[in-house]
């Protein structure tokens, strides 16, 4: 089965303007070397291509009290690069899960609704024998603009995207759990009580490889061990109410790791864990995503976490990326408001500070912007819930690798926006 | 890091787990030593497995063909020549689950299939090829006859010699006779002995509860399963159904659907369970509202799980709970609509049916019988009463988990 001649099926609903956004261009990438930040880089490969780019995604829900509707997602952008850590982080609502689950289209609709934007996945010719190639992308679009597909085309030369926002449901199951796989937040309701542990990991397995029960016991024994499970084959003879939540959690990632995965969404994997078993766990995924060599979009609050295991981050606020950038430049020049407050209220261990200052009171404008780009202070009382800045905001690259939601002079109104590419590797 | 010998380390939940025993048993599992734990349920299981025994045994306890038949020249067995292919059916069923059920050296999954594949061939061997055929023409007095003709005959009988639907029409006239030493529990306004039809009707008794409340069950949990997983619209519009049919008078209908197609137990069956999956609807609809938000479902789906296997698989086993204390319940409903309607007359003829029997008890003149009276009265309270015993100690066996977690974030 020969993939269709067209690798960038940008989209298929027409709201979105994206021909001639500079959002195509993927080269963008490896286009300069990496500064400073960067020098400890050895990574003999750098991808040019992210395997997950997310072009302004925009998802709502229905307002509780009947009013507008919510959205929680309003134009998300982020890009995932080949076993890169991006850590999304962000307040809760802000829109973290939202755009994890809509790479699995695990929203429900309704009462979600898909508004727009793209989800492109790059596809893995190699992923095709392990399950067939679906044909979502060839049939639908028909209103692609086909300058885009030509440019991205012509461009790009290699890798070839479907957009997963086009899949159907039978498709899409073929993607679920073999080429992007999913961690929860709650280990304790994430396993099925009624099974054994066993029994779900090799439906997991049996799923997407053509292996027979006891291949699959092999394979699920296997996973446990990787996970860190002394006694695998006993293990998967036990119930999940037997396991403590640290152990429910490996089971969790022993699961999604089963089929080898290229991404992994893990939704705050380790907010429900103490503290000694979160930093077991993302000391195992860490060292898992290293062995099987796979990106892990990181969904945290935790700031900590993020300082300690992402490549990238990007700080999510009302349903939009506000920065984005490596994790040195993030935390050390932290230029939105909104992430200058989050860090400001953000206690420092062995220093007596009193009251921590409150997201918003730590929100300063920065000054060292370069000119040009101007942020927007919050005003609550006019937009509550939308943010900084108003709606010609948008993300603009103001330093080198360092991507800012701010209002550029004269730019147009009517563009998306640039999509965030950074191919940066602690 | 948690030591894998030690099988239950300190979670938050340990406390809540603690009230079932540890050992690795499933839920089910575990559903089930709570429930036999309790007399009352212990003393309904007894009765309800007497009851499910009589009915298999039937043909081998109250028959008026002879175990054994020596005719002068050569034993025969006239019992086993007239076993109907159902009558072999249950019995070698019953007879493989006794047998398999101790045998532990095979896993639960073996015996179960071993089983199962036994009821298929059985099935096959006994209906199609090359079948059990017992003579069309019945003749119920051919071997008291042969017995007071003959000096050399012989015959072992079986506990109860008469068969249910015999009318003893070759004795002297032994209707409505008061129970004495021949028959134990008396005869029926027809001569036919009434300890016979009791132990023949436990049959239908079990029958009409389990077909009835399955078929119900089955329509129930699909049509509340798709309810309550796809809510919105799917809901709004199984809602209605459901009232519609909760506002059906099932008694009538019944009573319309035997005017119009005769009496027929299938028939009275499957209306019993198109009318009565209301209840099993709201109930797996509840729980699946419930649980599609769980993150264990989030999960299957996420692992790519299709559709069927997520609401079925995964979501089924753990919404269960209420339908099957509620079968339990509906169970004795069935076996109480059908005793209502043979009761009214409008139930099976030939066949016993306890019901039918409470029915003979009295007469057109007024007259009544004590001894038709009481043992199917009984039999109808004590099963309904053993059927709600169990629901309530299910409901029991599964509430410690629930109660405890409603009452830890108080």
């Amino acid at each position: 089965m020969t993939p269709p001649n067209d690798p960038n099926p940008s989209t298929g609903s027409g709201d979105t303007t994206l021909t001639g956004a500079p959002a195509f261009t993927f080269e963008h990438a490896d286009a300069a070397p990496h500064d400073a930040a960067s020098a400890n880089a050895t990574k003999p490969r750098r991808p040019r291509h992210p395997i997950l780019r997310v072009e302004h995604l925009r998802v709502s829900f229905p307002s509780p009290n009947g009013g507008r509707r919510v959205q929680a997602a309003d134009g998300v952008s982020l890009t995932v690069f080949p076993q890169q850590t991006l850590a999304v982080v962000g307040e809760s609502g802000s829109g973290k899960s939202v755009s994890a689950l809509s790479c699995l289209q695990l929203i429900p609709t309704p009462p979600g609704k898909y508004d727009g934007g793209n989800i492109l996945w790059k596809w893995d010719p190699g992923s095709e024998s392990k399950t067939s190639k679906p044909d979502a992308e060839r049939s639908e679009a028909p209103d692609r603009p086909p300058s885009a597909s030509a440019k991205s085309a012509s461009a790009s030369g290699g890798p070839h995207y479907v957009n997963l926002r086009n899949f159907r449901e039978k498709d899409m199951r073929a993607v679920r759990g073999n080429q992007i796989a999913m961690i929860f937040q709650e280990p304790m309701t994430s396993l099925n009580p009624v099974y054994t542990v066993g029994d779900q990991i090799r439906e997991a397995i049996m799923l997407h490889r053509k292996v027979n029960t006891s291949a699959a016991t092999d394979i699920a024994a296997q996973a446990l061990k990787d996970v860190g499970i002394a006694d695998p084959l006993s293990r998967l003879k036990s119930y999940p109410h037997q396991a403590s939540g640290g152990m429910r959690q490996r089971f969790m990632i022993a699961m999604a790791l089963a089929c080898e995965p290229r991404l992994l969404l893990a939704d705050e994997p380790t907010t429900a864990l103490d503290v000694t078993i979160q930093a077991q766990i993302l000391e195992l995924l860490r060292h898992l995503q290293h062995e099987q060599g796979m990106a892990v979009m990181l969904i945290t609050h935790d700031l900590g976490v993020v300082a300690e295991n992402a490549d990238v981050v990007a700080v999510m606020f009302a349903g939009r990326v506000v920065e984005c950038a490596d994790v040195h430049t993030l935390f050390t020049h932290p230029l939105h408001p909104y992430t200058r407050g989050l860090l400001a209220s953000m206690p420092v261990l062995g220093k007596h500070q009193g009251r921590l200052p409150n997201v918003m009171d730590g929100a300063t404008i920065p000054e060292d912007l370069p000119p040009g780009y101007t942020v927007q202070p919050h005003d609550p009382t006019l937009n509550p819930v939308g943010g900084y800045g108003g709606p010609n905001a948008k993300l603009h690259e103001v330093q080198p690798h360092h991507w800012l939601l701010c209002e550029k002079e004269g730019d147009d109104a009517n563009t998306k926006g640039a999509v965030p590419e950074l191919a940066f590797y602690r | 890091m948690t030591d894998a010998a030690a099988p239950e380390p300190v979670t938050p939940d340990a406390a809540g787990a603690s009230a079932v025993p540890r050992r690795s048993r499933s839920f089910s599992g575990r559903v089930l030593y709570t429930l036999l734990g309790r007399w009352g349920a212990r003393v309904a299981a007894v009765w309800i497995g007497l009851v499910a025994l009589l009915a298999v045994a039937a043909p081998l306890l109250a028959n008026s063909h002879p175990i054994a038949f020596f005719d002068g020249d050569v034993w025969t067995s006239p019992m086993l020549r007239h076993l109907t292919p159902t009558d072999v059916l249950l019995l070698v069923v019953s007879l493989a689950a006794l047998v398999l059920w101790p045998l532990h050296m095979l896993s639960a999954k073996a015996r179960r299939r071993i089983w199962l594949g036994l009821i298929v061939v059985t099935a096959l061997a006994v209906y199609v090829f090359p079948g059990v055929h017992p003579p069309e023409a019945v003749v119920f007095s051919q071997y008291r006859e042969a017995l007071a003709e003959n000096p050399d005959a012989r015959a072992v009988h079986t506990l109860i010699p008469f068969s249910p639907t015999d009318r003893l029409r070759d004795l002297p006239d032994r209707r409505l006779a008061e129970p004495d030493a021949t028959h134990r529990l008396g005869t029926t306004q027809f001569g036919e002995d009434m300890a016979s039809r009791m132990i023949h009707a436990c049959r239908i008794a079990l029958a009409i509860g389990f077909i009835a409340t399955g078929i119900a069950v089955v329509i129930g949990v699909v049509v509340g399963g798709l309810m309550g997983y796809f809510s919105g619209v799917v809901d709004l519009i199984g809602m209605r159904l459901v009232e519609i049919f909760a506002a059906i008078p099932v008694i009538f209908i019944l009573i319309m659907i035997v005017a119009f197609y005769g009496r027929n137990l299938y028939l009275i069956m499957v209306v019993i369970g198109l009318f009565g999956w209301v209840g099993y609807a709201e109930f797996t609809r509840a729980e699946f509202l419930k649980l599609r938000r769980l993150d264990f479902v989030q999960a299957a789906i996420a692992l790519g799980v299709p559709l069927r296997s997520v609401l079925f698989r995964h979501m089924l086993p753990n919404g269960l709970t209420p339908v099957v204390v509620t079968a339990s319940f509906g169970i004795a409903g069935a076996i109480l609509t059908e005793s209502t309607l043979s009761f009214l007359g409008l139930g099976l003829v030939e066949e016993p049916s306890w019901g039918q029997l409470l029915n003979q008890a009295r007469d057109m003149g007024g007259g009544f019988y004590w001894w038709l009276a009481w043992p199917p009265g009984l039999a109808i309270f004590l099963t309904v009463f053993a059927y709600n015993l169990i629901g309530e100690a299910l409901r029991d066996a599964i509430d410690p988990r629930t109660q405890k977690q409603k009452a830890s974030p108080a």
